[in-house]
């Protein structure tokens, strides 16, 4: 047990994420070589590392796209690796993507009906007799909430992919939410925000934790962003964990400095 | 009236049978799978309800049930379709793309020359004789058959479309991995759109023995793949009306045309060409481009959130 700060005071709480050994290679490339960590329940936990260091892949060990060569990831004591990508999201680990994959041609609010997939049970019968129709109204009311949360609701009815990248990074993370999650990875979320975006988005993550009572990991370049966002931060340089701790500590780490910096 | 049907009645009939079949496509695409299974599904309903309703084994059923047969026929029809349907779709389904029509192609043809060895589908001669449905004097009267089902499948695909289970499978047709990551399991919904094509395809088919009167291994070729593609690729693959539109309009303007003796089928190629050309949506596409659907309408009893620091722009 570990104690968290968050808007709502610091708690005991434990462990949510082990990730055991992880390793991925493709080819004679290791991507992720034989990293281990713990996320604690609550905390806005940061990857960062230079580019092409694996931190992509390890989100997608963790969330079940990619199967990993060997090693495990743990979430709350239950092994999620080797199960597919949807019956992760059902136990509660939700995720952005880099490269944004939002369903393009179909409308905002219908990018976030999809995700309440596994939160809602109507069946092929249910759906075509219209017996489900308490259900559809919750889902049609949860999806413009997460709308007007994210600021997208006047919006709506436009496909995703004719908004403009930080809206369609807000809306992956809108959708993202729409599974309930209780673990959010968040991949490059400033990536292609203008400046007052970016100042915007260190308060807008945190209160989706608060709100949603989530652990966060988030993948990020933008230094000054991950210093400020992040309780506990974990570098990644050519597939290893080089250094796991609070941000400060991480920044005077010779082994970082190095990695970003390169030797002598 | 009565001399219209005589001559166009024959038509009508099979322009709808044609949309029928066209929408048993339309279903596994709406998941982004494209298979061309339909004309085999087609077939081996064709076969069900013609040895159901000729072979000497099933003669206590049919002078027990009588016309009761016709309904009975559609049922096994749609079971057996179902049910293959799902041994052939969860193999099949790992692939994508080319690869998967590829392979529907091959489960075709393996199916053409199983029913031409076959002494029960009565190999190369086929079966002929196959009484008509409910005593039906004339072919138009099998509109009767026919509407009611299409009508039935264009409410169900309506229905379906507006629900979880519709929402799947677009999800699925715009970026499988993601759906994936977002908690619908693709395998699952794209195996259950390929049944829900393959039991449509098998009712028509048991529909289509009785009114064609003969069936045999013809029935349900690659040139039907072909076809069955382009009625959806012509109408439109993105709205329920395209492939009834496409289905209806391939199948009467051959027809049509007739007078034009030998150029018919020149003017019924270019009609497909210039189609492809210039209407990529289809043509049921293009008109709806025009008439965009109604932004949609925030339901009234949605609390109004108070918007977060990171909305807005």
């Amino acid at each position: 047990m570990t104690a968290v700060t968050t808007e709502r005071g610091t708690v005991e709480r434990g462990t949510v994420l082990e990730a055991r050994g992880l390793t991925r290679r493709f080819g004679g490339l290791v991507a992720v070589n034989d990293v281990s960590f713990d996320v604690r329940e609550g905390e806005i936990f940061g990857l960062i590392g230079p580019n092409g260091a694996g931190k992509t892949t390890l989100f997608n060990l963790m969330t079940g796209l990619t199967p990993p060569s060997s090693g495990t990831l743990a979430y709350r004591g239950q092994k999620v690796t080797g199960l597919a990508p949807h019956r992760i999201a059902a136990l509660g680990i939700s995720r952005t993507f880099q490269n944004i994959r939002l369903f393009r041609a179909l409308s905002a609010l219908e990018n976030v009906k999809i995700a309440q997939h596994v939160r809602t049970r109507a069946g092929l019968w249910a759906g075509v007799f219209g017996t489900s129709r308490a259900e559809e109204r919750r889902v049609e009311d949860q999806a413009w909430a997460l709308l007007d949360l994210v600021g997208l609701a006047d919006r709506a009815g436009e496909s995703a992919g004719n908004f403009s990248y930080g809206d369609q990074r807000r809306l992956e993370i809108a959708r993202a939410l729409a599974t309930e999650p209780r673990v959010l990875l968040l991949d490059e979320p400033a990536a292609g925000m203008n400046t007052a975006e970016k100042g915007q988005l260190t308060a807008f993550i945190r209160e989706v934790r608060a709100r949603f009572d989530l652990t966060v990991l988030v993948i990020e370049h933008h230094v000054p962003l991950v210093m400020d966002l992040c309780d506990r931060v974990a570098v990644l340089n050519f597939g290893q964990l080089i250094a796991v701790g609070d941000p400060a500590a991480v920044q005077r780490d010779p082994k970082v400095i190095e990695a970003y910096l390169g030797g002598e | 009236m009565g001399d219209f049907l005589g001559q166009y009645g024959f038509l009508i009939v099979t322009m709808v049978q044609a949309g029928l079949l066209g929408l048993s496509l339309y279903f596994p695409l709406q998941a982004g799978q494209l298979s061309l299974a339909s004309p085999g599904f087609y077939a081996v309903g064709g076969y069900v309800a013609a040895i159901l309703l000729t072979n000497p084994a099933f003669a206590g059923w049919r002078d027990a049930l009588g016309n009761g047969m016709f309904p009975l026929t559609w049922l096994a029809a749609a079971l057996i379709c179902g049910v293959l349907g799902l041994i052939v779709g969860v193999p099949a389904l790992r692939l994508r793309g080319i690869y998967l029509a590829l392979a529907t192609i091959a489960f075709i043809e393996i199916l053409r020359v199983i029913s031409l060895n076959l002494s029960i589908t009565g190999g190369a001669i086929g079966i002929f004789g196959i009484p008509q449905a409910f005593g039906f004097q004339d072919r138009w009267q099998y509109i009767w058959l026919f509407g009611p089902l299409l009508i039935l499948t264009l409410l169900f695909a309506r229905q379906l479309e507006r629900s979880r289970v519709g929402r799947a499978f677009r999800a699925i047709r715009e970026d499988e991995l993601a759906a994936d990551a977002m908690g619908v399991p693709p395998t699952h919904y794209k195996v259950l759109a390929f049944v829900i094509g393959a039991v449509l395809a098998g009712l028509v088919g048991a529909m289509s023995a009785p009114f064609l009167n003969t069936w045999n291994a013809k029935q349900g070729t690659f040139d039907a793949s072909i076809a069955i593609l382009a009625f959806v690729l012509i109408g439109g693959s993105r709205n329920i009306w395209g492939p009834v539109v496409g289905g209806a309009l391939l199948t009467a303007v051959p027809e049509l045309l007739r007078f034009l003796a030998d150029w018919r089928l020149v003017i019924n190629g270019l009609v497909l060409v210039v189609a492809s050309l210039y209407l990529p949506q289809g043509i049921v596409g293009a008109l709806g481009g025009v008439r965009r659907p109604p932004p949609p309408r925030r339901p009234p009893s949605v609390p109004v959130v108070v918007e977060a620091p990171g909305g807005g722009s």
